[in-house]
């Protein structure tokens, strides 16, 4: 059973495999949030013959609410393609959070300058980690869960341990109205912004996905690394890149988190990590790497978010709401098993 | 090379699905709401005979006072025929706590109980259900500015004044040797109930430690166990909750000095592990209430929505001192 390159997507003779399972689970988190599209349909709570899931403002809503875990499950996408993890992403969330919070109203800073600020220190954290990881051997879960300590120590520093709230204005200690924007809805006040964001951002990760170079690399990395270094690809590399991806990511998050909630907290975006890594796994990209895509990430964190919205209009208890995710997951993952192997 | 990925329908193709992907979840919603959109009106009012769906958006279920709060709400709206209470729980996260509300509204609640995680996060939200006309209830914690109708919750700090005043008069009035033990630095109740504190402890009593154990049991222990090494006499510990006074009690009953030392807690919750019980089997000397408000805001649903009234914008809660002698009827009664 050892991991054949080949699987991903594409033959020797650069012709895509026409093998209907193949395709079939390929699509299956898409499929999977039809299923659950369509349970919320039946479910859902009706006021006046009216289904209170399908409004608009509902539909819009969950986008809303699954964009920020969207963002940095993208970026969770990179590194588990080529074989990594990515534990330390809700921190950088807390600490570009709290950045954005800071640099914004104790700095004065312009959103401009402020958001390049944060973006930076996000991917310059996401590459320490993959040099860490990748020049100096040690596994991707060791490092990124040092750099979740470590990201959550500097919020704490940077924010001297307190949620920072985010005044808007002209004045002195207020950021500048644009950053509010954030929080705001377009289109009528239908759309949210961070849901634009999220689409946007997955709209060029599939692309850069589909159509890079480097993205051919990523693949043979997580499919055969010994392989991938043996025909040249610069592994190191590959394995730096996608974590400062990643941590690029988490700091846009974290911006959108800000702007979304007028503050920057120390402590935001706990556990953030995890569910991240569920959207991936939901979406059917192998946690040994070289297999997966960003379309089924996307897919798998909106049937997160239509999940949750749906257990959440029924009022079902919230205890009883973490079993069904839970068993949603391990459902998932026990789809990918059956999933023919080459 | 071969590039298949590179091909240009995989990019239209992609570009196509995504958007689908991303419409499916959104534009297919063919109804809009948009009842909300007008100025805020009115809290609907049906008298007894109207039938009423209450929202309550929790902070984080998983702390004991927080689980008591809506019990609290549970057990007082079980007598209202009228209303049905729908919970939720934000697991201290603020953004949960959002979707909660939006989430709520979209079930087009009639009134919202809400204990924030954090004021400045929730503030917007909050705003949003009082701007589409429905009443906000909101409890311990407060929001930023006053778009809700009104909050309800106790004084820390005169909970502090009077557990100051309590030590001063009652148990040291000679003078005497006291430990002080924080809750989590930075938080607003560990600040106002020190501060409460000192203002009516007088100058008799000599306060020989401080400790910090961030609410809890395990660090009340451990501070307690290091400043009981550190100073010979020690007659009252003052902690800034039930859970480190009981840990404070264990380390002292470690050091085989448990009887030599009074203990003061606050919360009193009236719960199996709660002070009230700490009390009545005599860890803890005595526990001042920090009440939840969960009765306190029923009552004030059923004012806006049965009776028809306004209520007050502000509602303290008063505080109970709770001794060996009360504790018995006290924990009967609130949970009678």
């Amino acid at each position: 059973m050892s991991p054949d390159p080949d699987v991903t997507e594409v033959t020797e003779n650069g012709r895509r495999r026409i093998d209907w399972r193949e395709t079939l689970f390929s699509f299956q988190s898409f499929f999977g949030l039809i299923a659950v599209f369509v349970a919320a349909i039946v479910f859902s709570p009706r006021r006046n013959g009216e289904i209170l899931f399908l409004t608009s403002d509902n539909l819009f809503n969950v986008v809303r609410a699954v964009s920020e875990i969207g963002i940095i499950a993208i970026g969770m996408t990179f590194v588990i393609l080529v074989g990594g993890i990515d534990l330390s992403v809700g921190a950088v969330l807390g600490l570009s959070a709290v950045g954005s919070a800071v640099l914004l109203v104790h700095d004065d800073l312009g959103v401009f300058p402020a958001v390049l600020i944060v973006l930076a220190v996000g991917l310059v954290f996401g590459l320490l980690q993959g040099m860490a990881s990748a020049l100096f051997g040690i596994q991707a879960f060791i490092v990124t869960l040092a750099g979740l300590q470590i990201a959550r120590g500097l919020a704490r520093i940077w924010s001297d341990g307190q949620g920072v709230a985010i005044a808007y204005g002209d004045g002195p200690n207020e950021a500048p109205v644009t950053f509010s924007l954030l929080g705001e809805r377009t289109f009528g006040g239908v759309v949210p912004i961070p849901a634009l964001i999220f689409a946007g951002l997955a709209v060029l990760a599939i692309l850069f996905l589909r159509t890079s170079a480097f993205a051919r690399h990523l693949y043979a990395v997580g499919g055969n690394e010994k392989a991938a270094r043996l025909s040249g690809v610069p592994v190191n590399r590959v394995k730096i890149i996608v974590f400062g991806i990643s941590g690029l990511l988490a700091a846009l998050a974290g911006i959108v988190h800000a702007g979304q909630l007028n503050q920057g907290s120390p402590n935001d975006g706990a556990g953030y990590e995890l569910d991240a890594i569920a959207a991936v796994v939901i979406g059917g990209t192998a946690l040994t790497g070289g297999r997966g895509s960003v379309v089924g990430t996307v897919t798998g964190a909106l049937l997160l978010g239509v999940l949750n919205n749906i257990l959440a209009l029924n009022n079902i208890d919230a205890n009883v709401q973490l079993l069904i995710k839970g068993l949603v997951i391990v459902a998932a993952a026990a789809l990918q098993r059956l999933r023919p192997s080459s | 090379m071969n590039r298949p990925w590179k091909g240009i329908f995989d990019v239209k193709r992609t570009i196509a699905f995504t958007a689908c992907l991303m419409l499916a979840v959104t534009a297919c919603g063919t109804t809009s709401q948009n009842s909300g959109k007008g100025p805020a009106t009115q809290a609907k009012c049906e008298g007894t005979g109207g039938k009423y769906v209450i929202g309550m958006s929790q902070a984080n279920v998983a702390e004991p006072y927080r689980q008591r709060m809506d019990d609290d709400i549970r057990t007082a709206a079980a007598k209202v025929p009228q209303f049905e209470v729908k919970f939720a729980d934000a697991a201290q996260d603020n953004a949960k706590q959002v979707s909660d509300v939006e989430n709520f509204l979209t079930q087009q609640i009639n009134l919202l109980i809400i204990s924030p995680n954090e004021a400045t996060p929730l503030t917007a939200v909050v705003k949003k259900a009082y701007d589409k006309g429905i009443p906000v209830l909101v409890l311990d914690r407060k929001v930023d500015g006053d778009a809700y109708t009104s909050f309800i919750g106790a004084d820390n700090r005169d909970i502090g004044r009077q557990a100051g005043k309590y030590v001063a008069e009652k148990l040291l009035p000679n003078g005497g040797k006291l430990v002080e033990l924080k809750g989590l630095p930075g938080s607003t109740p560990a600040q106002e109930r020190s501060e409460g504190f000192h203002e009516t402890l007088g100058t008799k009593v000599q306060v020989v430690a401080t400790g910090v154990g961030d609410w809890l049991r395990e660090k009340g222990q451990q501070q307690l166990d290091a400043i009981l090494k550190a100073n010979a006499e020690v007659d009252v510990v003052y902690s800034h909750n039930d859970p480190m006074a009981e840990g404070a009690y264990l380390a002292a009953k470690a050091a085989g000095r448990e009887s030599k030392i009074k203990f003061i807690g606050i919360d009193a919750l009236p719960i199996p592990s709660g002070g009230v019980k700490a009390v009545e089997q005599g860890r803890i000397s005595a526990t001042f209430t920090y009440p939840t408000g969960g009765k306190e805001a029923i009552a004030a649903a059923k004012t806006l929505l049965v009776d028809c009234k306004q209520v007050e914008k502000k509602q303290t809660l008063p505080t109970q001192l709770i001794t060996k002698e009360n504790a018995e009827r006290v924990y009967r009664e609130a949970n009678g």
